[in-house]
């Protein structure tokens, strides 16, 4: 079998990315559940570059027909999942600014000092 | 002791119904006001409650996590969230504290599908989706996931940190029974759906907002 730089370096990336997923769930940051979701995702990626061929039957639907196509749609979905990325710290850029509300609001609401109240097995 | 947190934005009219029916079962009843532009506020303190403020509506999941906070800092044990629009039956309060006390469960989910309730038939669908969203996210199926009647238990008042600002925080109060492998039950609840609170649930378009954030944080987390 003659693989292309492309066939050994998607699958290479999404083997980087699945890992580093369960690295995160291993460390309790992500769920098992959203681990799976990721290999699953990533895996079909791999899959698809490695064998295009299966995608044969989805051609005549997306004109994926050779590996020049297969190259343009994955960099599309590649920016997709960029722009994706960019909503998110968006909302964490509010999510900021929700903190910092609410940091006001419970220091102005006259409540005992949390270090001498504090939940010592919170675990964050 | 026991704590209730009752987020509100613009309640005044209905607020302090709430309180009165909640105070008898609990120590303290802690309202945060999520930027009301109403008398909200006057009325909850009128009403016996502590109060505290958002300076701006930061959004249910927010306002939530700001009272559960407070009520940890007041050493609350066991923290019951209602909502503040007079949907929720504060009767039903002692079915749901007994599994805590029992030591059967970390949260207790009240489920208003669980008994006769005249629910309409549109708010049935949405919540039906916003199950499934939940399931997918989160690999965990809760039979009324969106409600905002729950009663935390000790653990989980020491555990939880909720991040999302929006109704979203209904879910991410499922992930984390996930995360931490909290025990949960759901109790069977009492609701009274009115044209009030039909009008102050979520729109369609805010439906599908909040659901395609909860699929994308739990993908991209």
């Amino acid at each position: 079998m003659n693989l292309t730089p492309y066939q050994i370096g998607v699958p290479l990336l999404a083997l980087f990315v699945m890992l580093y997923a369960w690295n995160l769930a291993l460390r309790k940051k992500k769920t098992i559940w959203e681990a799976l979701l990721w290999t699953f995702f990533w895996s079909g990626i791999a899959v698809v570059a490695f064998w295009p061929g299966i995608l044969g039957y989805l051609s005549a639907a997306t004109g994926i027909k050779d590996q020049v196509n297969a190259v343009l749609v994955t960099c599309i979905g590649i920016l997709f999942f960029m722009v994706f990325y960019i909503i998110i710290r968006l909302e964490e850029m509010g999510q900021r600014q929700t903190r910092t509300i609410r940091s006001l609001a419970l220091r102005d609401g006259d409540l005992p000092d949390p270090t001498h109240n504090s939940h010592k097995n919170s675990g964050k | 002791m026991i704590v209730a947190v009752i987020p509100a934005y613009n309640e005044a009219s209905r607020i302090a119904s709430v309180i009165k029916g909640v105070s008898a079962y609990v120590e303290q009843v802690i309202v945060v006001d999520d930027g009301s532009t109403d008398i909200t506020s006057a009325e909850a303190i009128a009403s016996g409650a502590r109060v505290v403020k958002h300076m701006h509506n930061c959004g249910a999941g927010a306002a939530t996590m700001t009272g559960i906070e407070a009520a940890r800092r007041l050493g609350a044990t066991v923290i019951i969230t209602i909502d503040a629009d007079e949907q929720h039956d504060p009767k039903d309060i002692p079915a749901l504290l007994k599994p805590i006390r029992d030591n059967l469960a970390d949260v207790v989910f009240a489920n208003r599908f669980g008994q006769r309730n005249k629910i309409p038939f549109i708010r049935r669908v949405f919540n039906g989706i916003g199950n499934i969203v939940t399931l997918v996210a989160t690999g965990r199926w809760v039979n009324d996931s969106q409600c905002g009647f729950k009663v935390f238990g000790p653990r989980a008042v020491g555990q939880i940190n909720l991040r999302m600002s929006g109704f979203e925080f209904c879910t991410e109060i499922v992930r984390e029974t996930v995360q931490h492998r909290w025990r949960i039950a759901q109790v069977p609840t009492k609701v009274v759906y009115s044209e009030y609170t039909l009008a102050k649930g979520q729109s369609f378009s805010n439906g599908v907002r909040t659901a395609f954030k909860i699929l994308l944080r739990s993908f991209l987390r």
